[in-house]
């Protein structure tokens, strides 16, 4: 079930900035960024201003809403993309509850809006 | 090259070990070297955008490896799955030369990679597949249109197919016939994971229910909006009808006896199925019907083993789709196939 594996095992890191959430694409096979929107980031049940969220995919970072008009850069299957958020500290080695959703719309489905959200409880990493 | 007589062929898409590949326990070197090592072959079907990191493009050393890497473990390149990704802006889908110049990128993919088929979607479009056919002539690449369900042999745009295929009467376009479209029933495995999700257990009735009333020949898809309504109708969440409603887009009701019409014009099979009966039969799908359809007749090509279980679960494809070719086997030795103990 990919749906679950949204957010990756030991996905949680605690930056100097606030923390990143590692996160695969929850798909069979790489979709073209513009069908991929990036939904809500909770963290222990606090909802994450969506413009204190960037996601870094293919080397490059950007704002989720810049992926819209990616028609022709792909997220490969294989691939990680880290979400950074902009946060207070976390504390290293502490646990935290995790929640992200997303949407896919396979761009050879029309009309399909796949929704996936993922919840972990995650021990932020260094 | 196969032989024009060698009958129904056994193989496997590596969309069976989709769960394998995601969580990055086998990589794809390892996929084909297990497969190999559970004789699962001798066919192979990948999923271009899936198996191949930055497809379409092919890079020389990545053709050679692969090529190198089938032959090693002596299989096969079968087919390779094409996409109509018509829809990457999803606001305004992709005009038709769009669409052409998407899928000959891909088409040139296919043939470099040695595949002898393209499976294609629906969605690329009687024109652009007309426009396609040189090339695939060209790179002697058949264009194979997966027949999945609902779809059916005569279903209004199937028969769009049909009639180029008439006017065109060239070996490069052909048909895949995928097995969700001719099963009995919804398959067991999806209503055991609709009752994990914790779904209402009247809306997993209603849908059961739909999905066995008479279909219209001429809307196969007719069924989905129908059930969407009914069940809002009736009061259920729509994230749960969300769920449910993908079974009429999984499983159509076709005779197996209809894939004769066409039987000339298949170049490859999706053997879908998803879970057993303890006798060793799948439980939705009645291969024991449909396989001697096509040795009767004639078919010479692939059948490749598609377990789309990763839909459902976490489990590995390695042992399903091992189960799924002793039924197969077992079914095509009754039936006189003669690759049925070799393959």
């Amino acid at each position: 079930m990919l749906q679950t594996k949204l957010i990756a095992e030991n996905g949680l890191r605690a930056t100097s900035t606030g923390f990143d959430v590692e996160v695969r694409l929850p798909w069979y096979r790489g979709l073209p960024l513009s069908t991929v929107e990036i939904g809500d980031v909770v963290l222990n049940g606090e909802a994450i201003n969506p413009a204190s969220v960037s996601i870094e995919v293919n080397g490059k970072t950007r704002l989720p809403g810049d992926l819209a008009t990616l028609y022709d850069e792909r997220w490969y299957v294989l691939d990680s993309a880290m979400l950074h958020v902009s946060h207070s500290e976390l504390k290293r080695g502490e646990q935290y509850d995790v929640a992200v959703s997303v949407n896919l719309r396979p761009p050879y489905i029309p009309g399909l809006t796949w929704a996936v959200k993922d919840a972990k409880r995650l021990t932020a990493n260094s | 090259m196969m032989a024009s007589n060698s009958g129904l062929q056994l193989g496997v898409t590596l969309f069976s070990f989709t769960n394998e590949f995601h969580s990055r326990q086998y990589t794809l070197e390892q996929l084909i070297a297990k497969v190999a090592e559970l004789n699962l072959g001798p066919g192979i079907e990948i999923v271009g955008f899936s198996s191949v990191r930055g497809f379409p493009v092919v890079t020389d050393e990545f053709a050679a490896n692969f090529k190198e890497l089938l032959a090693k473990h002596n299989l096969k390149p079968a087919c390779l799955g094409l996409n109509a990704d018509m829809y990457k802006n999803p606001n305004k889908p992709m005009t038709p030369d769009e669409s052409l110049a998407y899928h000959e990128a891909q088409l040139d993919a296919t043939a470099k990679l040695g595949f002898p088929v393209g499976r294609y979607q629906f969605l690329a479009g009687t024109d652009v597949i007309h426009r396609l056919l040189p090339k695939a002539e060209r790179l002697n690449v058949k264009l194979g249109l997966e027949i999945h369900a609902p779809e059916h042999v005569n279903s209004p745009i199937v028969m769009q197919y049909r009639e180029l295929y008439a006017k065109e009467n060239s070996p490069y376009l052909g048909f895949i016939p995928d097995f969700g479209s001719t099963a009995r029933r919804v398959s067991p495995a999806f209503i055991s994971y609709f009752r994990q999700l914790g779904l209402p257990e009247a809306l997993i009735t209603l849908a059961e229910e739909m999905w066995l009333s008479k279909d219209d020949p001429n809307n196969p898809t007719a069924k989905i909006p129908e059930f969407q309504a009914r069940a809002k109708a009736a009061g259920f969440r729509p994230v749960d009808i969300a769920e449910c409603f993908i079974v009429f887009g999984l499983f159509s009701r076709q005779q197996p006896a209809a894939w004769r019409e066409i039987m000339s014009q298949i170049v490859h099979i999706h053997g879908k199925f998803y879970h057993f009966n303890e006798d060793g039969s799948e439980s939705a799908i009645p291969y024991e019907e449909i396989l001697p359809v096509f040795v009767e007749g004639g078919y010479n090509g692939y059948m490749v083993s598609e377990w789309e279980g990763h839909f459902l679960c976490d489990d590995g494809g390695f042992a399903k789709v091992q189960k799924h070719q002793e039924l197969c086997r077992r079914i095509l030795a009754g039936c006189g196939a003669q690759n049925a103990v070799t393959s």
